[in-house]
């Protein structure tokens, strides 16, 4: 099979780059090469790329600028801001708040947070797949120093309570930090994090055709995390190491145009998976996770009745539609989700799911061409 | 035709992606992870291990074939994993390539590889398959050093028309050579003797850390004095030297485990002499055939010129024509005709009972 003939329907996964990205990229490397740190000519060209991406972003966000820290990626801002307050010398019952639906990056770093003694709570999640408001907030006290909660799952789709959560816990703790990791967010929602009350976010780059590596923590400046990576002292002297310039640069230039064509990208996303989702529950007996919860645009988690979906991924891949199941474990196999055991959904069916998920390069018909070669597969494989 | 391949990383699987592709076939290749720690990660020793399905996988790029890692975890640890401690907990030696080859490689994997629009499914045991008028006969292979015919008695004529092995007619030089020849980079890694899920580990740790213990008992001679006190009957198998008291005069071996009583019988090595037993779970590639017959009572042990009699119930009984040692309730009994195949079964415990001490 060609290339270009490979329906790819796994964006929450990764997108292809934009051009534009790849351009700004080439360009930054070209005129910024230079160190952005240093006191020459060079180096000043390359600080004027770095400043001009953070504004870039930080207003699309409706943010400062120096409450944008550019990072390696969306892991390593959940990590910094969920892991970092936990220092020696706190107090014993200083504790966090999560979901059991996160991300990983978000579900390690609390295991971690665990391991060191300090008390976590997973809160727990109802069976719409939102979490549930009132575990998450019981658990909330005057010791939470960090609650962590997504805008919306990136295995589902399904968009998150943040506001009223964010409303409730400073009532609670003023103190409390509130980070949301907004990394697929990003992808299909246009979002103001101080009016959603949120005061640190991860984003990354390559979700929103931006490459992979770069990433940005927004904190907000009513905060000061202690730096997890030691040396120079890059990005107001937050985060050490020399800052990647040409990957922010194209973060910044993907960032801008989604914004630009957002309304386009965004109707072609829903209408390719509304009729995706039609065709397929038309012809054959699956459930649509969330379908009638309010999802992000690009992402469709679909049950099927008695098909085991890690075969009939194995077998959409070899027709030509690669889509992702679950979260990839090391060795490669795929693993159940995590996200669907907390949902409750019955162990029989927790092998029965795939996540197809539209993107900035989805053209249009390809909401159709999937669910035709899907179909197809299925008829094979039930 | 599109084949399915099982990889394991090992370099008889990679050399079989290999001939395949270059026979012109549409491989696909598919690790099969069976096994896993606590967090779902790949095994760090025996096989199946993250840098065997590493090596797979470069294999797999290098043949420029699909590649999967599947999961039959929950297959292999109830089907495989759960039989062989359960074996040893009833004073049996199991044999986990068999189950695995029965219940997870040729079951579960043939049955995914028929959903996925494959005509058949290749692996890279040594063993040759022979279509003989409308029958599929399983002969030992050319390469008798390594002949796996043992291990795949299970494999009726049904199944063997939708299995590939093309080791069969290969030695095992010669596959190292092809797969220099092909450039694949497991031309030269050492084979796995080990059992995967085990390891290079006692496997008495392994069975410790899964099964209830709290079953010491004596150890007896053949009179049923006491001379000694084990900590659990799943330390020994029948036929077993090591680990045992006593000390002077003849080597004492495990003759006979007794579940029930708890009790370990030692003997001298005479004891252990075996003609007559019977076989369980017996099965046959084609129909019966009864002259000329041998079997085996071990992987690749001697063939041993045997008559059998079928007593039903999935029961056989074998004579042999001279008796034996080394014939361990729970291993299987592998019947052949000169190199064909004929069926096998579990051996029982009960004949080693019926025939007192031997």
């Amino acid at each position: 099979m060609k290339k270009s003939e490979y329906l790819y329907l796994d964006h929450a996964a990764t997108t292809p780059m934009r051009e534009i990205a790849i351009k700004a990229f080439i360009d930054a490397e070209h005129e910024g090469f230079a160190n952005s740190s240093g006191g020459h000519n060079l180096s000043r060209k390359a600080k004027n790329i770095l400043e001009e991406s953070r504004e870039i972003i930080s207003s699309i966000f409706e943010v400062a600028p120096n409450e944008i820290i550019f990072t390696s990626g969306g892991t390593e801002a959940d990590n910094w801001s969920i892991k970092s307050l936990f220092n020696k010398g706190i107090k014993s019952n200083s504790n966090l708040v999560t979901s059991s639906i996160e991300h990983e990056a978000v579900l390690a770093s609390a295991e971690w947070i665990k391991d060191n003694d300090f008390p976590v709570t997973f809160s727990e999640c109802l069976n719409t797949g939102e979490l549930d408001k009132n575990s998450f907030l019981n658990a909330v006290n005057e010791n939470t120093i960090v609650a962590s909660a997504m805008w919306a799952n990136n295995e589902t789709g399904i968009i998150q309570p943040i506001k009223e959560l964010t409303k409730e816990v400073k009532k609670i703790n003023s103190n409390t930090l509130f980070h949301s990791d907004v990394v697929q967010a990003v992808v299909s929602a246009k979002l103001n994090f101080h009016s959603e009350g949120i005061q640190s976010a991860a984003i990354s780059a390559h979700k929103v055709g931006g490459p992979k590596g770069v990433g940005a923590m927004f904190i907000s400046n009513e905060f000061k995390l202690p730096s997890m990576l030691h040396g120079g002292k890059q990005e107001l002297e937050r985060r050490a190491g020399t800052v990647n310039v040409a990957g922010v640069a194209s973060f910044a230039a993907a960032l801008q145009e989604q914004q630009n064509n957002f309304d386009d990208e965004i109707s072609i996303m829903m209408n390719e998976k509304s009729e995706f989702e039609e065709i397929v529950k038309n012809n054959f007996k699956v459930k649509i996770i969330g379908e009638n919860e309010k999802r992000l645009a690009h992402i469709s988690n679909i049950q099927f009745e008695k098909v085991n979906s890690e075969v009939l991924m194995v077998d959409l891949d070899l027709n030509g539609l690669g889509v992702s199941r679950g979260s990839a474990c090391a060795s490669g196999a795929q693993r159940p989700s995590h996200v669907l055991e907390a949902m409750g959904i019955k162990k029989e069916y927790i092998n029965n799911h795939l996540r197809f998920s539209f993107g900035w390069s989805t053209g249009l018909g390809e909401g159709k061409k999937a669910a035709e070669i899907l179909l197809n597969s299925l008829e094979k494989i039930s | 035709m599109r084949i399915l391949v099982a990889m394991s990383g090992g370099v008889d699987s990679s050399v079989v992606a290999g001939l395949l592709k270059s026979q012109g076939h549409e491989v696909i290749g598919v690790t099969m992870k069976l096994w896993e720690g606590p967090n779902g990660e790949m095994p760090e020793t025996g096989c199946c291990t993250a840098s065997d399905s590493e090596d797979a996988r470069k294999v797999a790029a290098k043949l420029d074939i699909p590649y999967y890692v599947m999961d039959y975890t929950e297959s292999f640890s109830e089907d495989v994993v759960d039989n062989f401690v359960g074996m040893y907990a009833k004073g049996l030696t199991p044999n986990p390539c068999v189950e695995c080859n029965r219940s997870v490689k040729f079951d579960h994997f043939l049955t995914q590889a028929k959903k996925l629009n494959c005509e058949k499914v290749a692996t890279g045991h040594y063993a040759k398959i022979i279509k003989n008028d409308n029958n599929y006969e399983l002969h030992k292979a050319d390469y008798l050093d390594k002949d796996q015919s043992y291990v795949l008695h299970m494999l009726t004529s049904e199944k063997l028309e939708y299995i590939e092995f093309p080791l069969g007619t290969i030695s095992k030089p010669e596959v190292r050579q092809i797969a220099a020849e092909l450039g694949l980079k497991t031309a030269f890694k050492k084979d796995s003797q080990d059992i995967c899920f085990v390891g290079k580990k006692d496997y008495r740790n392994f069975v410790n850390t899964r099964v209830d213990i709290s079953s010491s008992g004596e150890i007896v001679d053949n009179n049923g004095k006491k001379i000694g006190e084990h900590k659990g009957v799943h330390e020994f198998t029948v036929g077993q030297r090591k680990g045992l008291p006593g000390g002077q005069g003849e080597a004492k071996y495990v003759t006979k485990i007794d579940v029930s009583s708890k009790k370990v019988h030692i003997g001298e090595r005479k004891d252990l002499l075996v003609q007559n037993f019977l076989l369980d779970e017996v099965s046959f590639v084609n129909d019966i055939v009864t002259n000329d017959l041998t079997i085996q009572t071990r992987y690749n042990s001697e063939d041993l010129p045997c008559n059998i009699n079928e007593i039903g119930n999935g029961q056989l009984e074998v004579t042999l024509h001279e008796s034996t040692y080394g014939v361990a309730p729970g291993q299987f009994g592998v019947i052949y005709q000169g190199t064909k195949l004929v069926g096998g079964g579990r051996i029982s415990s009960k004949v080693l009972e019926k025939s007192g001490n031997g």
